[in-house]
């Protein structure tokens, strides 16, 4: 049985509007933020929230190697790959949340802790259930990897739709 | 009014027991520090920290505690054993079977009393809303009780306890309090004494490196101790250090600033 110490970890998130006119006089709000990780004391700041979505999920995914490395590895791939189904569904989720927040700025942050409560009840969910080997038993670390890419090519493409809606901003690289 | 400031640091004086929490722990009782080999256990230590961040609420069920400091590792033996550390500590010359002093316990339900004690992030917060409330009527009391709670500030709160989720929220709370005190503290300095605004915008930034107003105080204020290079030179490392961290340029009130300091020449 894992530690319990190993199964949760809390992010501190901070974030700051600055709001301030363009040198030609058009109204801005610019966000700044900050994430740590309580448990390692690692921190990141971003002004694009997809960063820090970035952070909190390679802190999971750590956390959730850690928890199976173990296991056998076809029991592995099955939790890791609905691991990776949370993140899917959180990718959708987001551009909803951003468009509910633009109608109404009030809601934001009483939006955005509802959906995160409920993603990180349905991954308490999901990898509590019976482990189900969606990926097959034969499938390579490789195959897995490239699951990885399509979804972030996915978050690419849902952070370019999500651009065109807002006015550019400048992509931390 | 100053005598507000004074009441708030005089009661050190007046307690029997001081705690420290700002960039270290300790314990005094009477005077005398509780020695660390006293605690015998960490939990002690854990549950007393615990419980002085939550003095303010009401008094936590020991279920609500164990639960929030140790989920399911702690079973009520443990809790007992805990808590009896911390009265031995503070009340080494106890009598059995009589109340302990600093631990009110009413059924099953534990707080810490809020008499007599004296916490120095408690100090530090009411310091900081005196100075808030006083800063466009009362600037001079302002700036005393800034810096008065700025000396309290030796560090973040609890600090051997920076990788245990319980404390995060207060750490968090307390650190945004010193870095918006800072700033407001600079910038009412500013004119008065810019090598203290100065000094302070760098202990902001020892916190939190991107904290952009720090900058900007900073190159106002050495610009106006006719220190052009060290202005420039600050707004340099303000630009490169949001680029890094955030990708982000300076506001346009920073960028506005610079040029005019630029311009000077």
């Amino acid at each position: 049985m894992a530690n319990k110490n190993e199964e949760t970890a809390s992010f501190v998130l901070r974030l700051s509007q600055k709001i301030f006119e363009t040198e030609e006089g058009e109204p801005q709000i610019e966000w700044r933020g900050n994430i740590r990780h309580v448990q390692s004391g690692d921190e990141t700041r971003f002004s694009n929230f997809e960063d820090a979505q970035d952070f909190v999920q390679n802190k999971l995914t750590s956390m959730t190697m850690k928890a199976v490395e173990d296991k056998p590895e076809s029991e592995q791939k099955g939790i890791l790959s609905k691991s990776f189904d949370f993140w899917k569904k959180m990718a959708t989720a987001t551009p909803k949340l951003v468009m509910d927040s633009i109608k109404d700025p009030k809601k934001q942050a009483a939006h955005f802790q509802e959906q995160i409560q409920e993603q990180f009840h349905q991954i308490s969910d999901l990898v509590g259930q019976k482990i189900e080997d969606t990926i097959g038993p034969n499938t390579s670390k490789s195959e897995i990897i490239e699951k990885l890419d399509h979804l972030t090519h996915q978050m690419d493409m849902i952070q370019k739709k999500l651009d065109s809606l807002s006015p550019p901003a400048k992509s931390k690289k | 009014m100053s005598t507000a400031i004074d009441d708030i640091l005089q009661r050190r004086e007046n307690a029997a027991l001081v705690i420290l929490t700002l960039g270290n722990f300790e314990v005094f009782v009477n005077g005398e520090k509780v020695p660390a080999k006293e605690w015998k256990r960490d939990k002690s230590v854990q549950l007393l920290q615990f419980m002085l961040m939550a003095r303010n609420r009401k008094a936590m069920h020991k279920e609500q505690i164990m639960d929030r400091l140790w989920e399911d590792e702690m079973d009520d033996q443990g809790f007992k054993v805990a808590l009896h550390g911390i009265n031995k500590a503070l009340e080494p010359k106890r009598k059995s079977h009589t109340d302990p002093t600093y631990i009110e316990r009413i059924g099953h339900t534990y707080r810490l009393t809020t008499e007599n004690i004296w916490i120095d992030s408690v100090a530090f917060e009411a310091l900081i809303s005196l100075a808030n409330k006083n800063i466009h009527d009362n600037s001079t009391l302002a700036i005393r009780a800034y810096q008065e709670a700025m000396l309290l500030h030796k560090g973040q709160f609890l600090p051997d306890r920076i990788f245990e989720d319980w404390s995060s929220d207060e750490r968090e709370r307390l650190q945004l309090m010193f870095l918006n005190a800072s700033i407001s503290l600079a910038e009412l300095l500013l004119s008065r004494n810019p090598a203290e605004s100065i000094q302070i915008c760098q202990e902001a930034l020892l916190v939190d490196v991107a904290w952009e107003d720090a900058y900007r105080i900073q190159m106002a204020a050495f610009f106006s101790r006719g220190n052009r290079p060290m202005a420039i030179k600050t707004y340099k490392v303000c630009e490169k250090v949001l680029w890094e961290e955030m990708a982000l340029k300076p506001l346009p009130e920073t960028r506005k600033l610079y040029e005019e300091i630029v311009r000077s020449e």
